[in-house]
């Protein structure tokens, strides 16, 4: 059976094919794997328009650009990929609880129980499978008659929040040389942890954008937006975003992320925006890598009206120099830094 | 014209000649500081050879069902270096900076065989280098990069020039052996220069 799912505004209609769902406990470090269960969900019902709706959200909630790992031999193969492959090449109820096997064995009792659903059919010439995982919530009942109110806990309920959960999308014409790239989405993110345990340990998958070269995006974008704008208070905020920038080590974020977390103004933001090329760039998460970023942007140099340059490192300019206002009306300043001197150059151009 | 062949020409003129541009532009940066890099190039992957590889059988089935997706060297990209050692620092420098599904370093079978040698990568299309007014279906997940020696490069341009012409008559069993010979010594300069240059200690 094939069910058709309509939107507003939804320019193709979304074929649902399949839909198989599991629960899957903590496993991790299990020395035994728990026997597992699974059902079919029905293409109609009161579940069915829930689960359509995360299938053809997915295209915009899943916004973490991620694609598999390849072997540790160099080999193009996956094991996550793998399982995926086999369950679209002919989703049954078996296939797809290979997959929830291998969620279960990476799932802590931190994570706790989720309730797992396999969405798969196809659009146009594109395969597509949804995968998604709700927490396990607890919940009270009340059911009220004339004379009595009566309550009761409910200690396994999911989906309490559609909003509220784990997902990843794939699409792809090819079953063979396809489905490497992937979008993800993590509702329930709180720590770095949350996010390894979906994407790192079950997808076996790391961003589509390694770390230097998210970073040197994002580094080359600052460094080029506080060169070219005219604008002194912009190229101030660019430097300082850039000395925060280290704090940062090892968060996963996009271009558009950092700007909004070092709360940059509108005119930064759009003059780093307008030095990012490429589709989606400005908003790809990578993992900030520090070393990388001050390849790209070591020194940073202030040139005042009087004709001083100061320079110093990047990340330790304002410890370096003392900045103090003395002229808040016409923007006059003062430097200042104590040391000894090593070195003096002269040099025929800045 | 077929299908294939129309859909293959619009993506070549409109995606993959730009897209070759941006990535051998972009190793171009990303290989700047590095020394002992003799040269860099990227290139679509032509019509003609699309279509031969889109041809190819395997137990006289299409190998390719859907080529345009399948073939992953629909762009194919080149760092030569001059030294064998130089080839391990400059997949370093790949490897940090663009996701791969694959690398194999590519050999003869056996150890009494001289022939093509190369370290090949299937690598992920950078976002950056994806002209966002351009149909994102016609630009490729992947694209193909080799590192080589010159020695290398050298040998396995003229082994194709001379072997995998499309018209050309098959090789004689002592052409075979000859371009074997050739392969051994471009095998040989490689070691020996590498041995020299690490003598020196540059």
């Amino acid at each position: 059976m094939r069910c058709y799912y309509y939107e507003v505004n939804w320019v193709s209609t979304l074929a649902i094919d399949h839909i198989h769902t599991y629960l899957v406990h903590p496993g991790k470090g299990a020395a035994v794997a728990r026997q597992m269960g699974g059902t079919t969900v029905a293409l109609s019902g009161k579940l069915f328009p829930l689960l359509s709706e995360i299938y053809a959200r997915s295209e915009n909630e899943c916004d973490i650009d991620i694609a598999f790992n390849r072997s540790a031999h160099g080999a193009p193969q996956n094991p996550c990929r793998d399982l995926i492959l086999t369950y679209l090449g002919g989703p049954t109820i078996v296939r797809g609880r290979h997959i929830a096997e291998r969620l279960e064995a990476v799932t802590t009792h931190r994570s706790g129980l989720g309730l797992l659903f396999l969405i798969s059919g196809s659009e146009g010439r594109d395969y597509k499978i949804v995968i998604s995982r709700f927490a396990a919530h607890s919940a009270v009942s009340a059911e009220e008659d004339q004379q009595n109110l009566s309550v009761e806990f409910l200690e396994r309920v999911f989906m309490r929040s559609a909003y509220a959960y784990k997902a990843v999308l794939y699409r792809s014409p090819s079953l063979t040389t396809g489905f490497w790239l992937g979008r993800a989405v993590d509702k329930q993110i709180n720590s770095p942890e949350s996010s390894n345990y979906w994407i790192s340990e079950f997808l076996d998958s790391d961003m589509r954008t390694t770390a230097a070269a998210g970073t040197r995006r994002l580094a080359l974008a600052l460094r080029d937006a506080a060169k070219r704008t005219p604008d002194v208070g912009v190229k101030s905020e660019i430097a300082a975003a850039v000395t925060l920038a280290t704090g940062l080590r090892g968060q996963r974020l996009s271009i558009s992320d950092f700007t909004k977390q070092l709360r940059l103004s509108d005119a930064a933001k759009q003059a780093i925006s307008d030095e990012v090329r490429g589709a989606g760039t400005l908003d790809e998460r990578f993992q900030f890598d520090p070393d990388e970023f001050t390849k790209h942007v070591a020194y940073r140099t202030v040139e005042m009206d009087s004709g001083g340059l100061l320079t110093a490192e990047a990340t330790a300019f304002d410890r370096v120099f003392q900045r103090d206002v003395i002229d808040e009306p016409e923007h006059k300043v003062r430097f200042s830094t104590e040391g000894r001197v090593v070195s003096e150059r002269l040099g025929k151009m800045r | 014209m077929t299908e294939l062949e129309q859909s293959y020409r619009r993506r070549f003129d409109t995606a993959l000649t730009p897209l070759a541009i941006a990535i051998e532009a972009q190793l171009r940066d990303y290989f700047a500081i590095e020394p002992r890099i003799d040269r860099i190039t990227a290139r679509p992957k032509s019509v003609e050879r699309f279509l031969a590889k889109a041809q190819i059988t395997e137990n006289e089935r299409p190998k390719y069902t859907e080529p345009l997706h399948q073939i992953q060297d629909q762009v194919g990209a080149r760092v030569v270096t001059l030294y064998l050692s130089d080839v391990a620092r400059a997949a370093a420098v790949i490897e940090r900076y663009y996701r791969q599904i694959e690398v194999r370093d590519v050999i003869p079978e056996s150890e009494w065989e001289f022939g093509y040698f190369g370290r090949h990568y299937v690598l992920v299309v950078p976002t950056d280098l994806i002209d966002p007014s351009l149909d994102r279906a016609l630009i490729p997940d992947f694209f193909e990069l080799q590192v080589k020696t010159l020695f290398q490069h050298a040998w396995s341009e003229a082994n194709h020039d001379l072997g995998y012409k499309p018209s050309a008559v098959p090789l004689t069993s002592d052409a075979q052996r000859r371009l074997a010979f050739t392969a051994a010594q471009a095998w040989g300069a490689d070691r020996i220069f590498d041995e020299l240059f690490r003598e020196r200690g540059m």
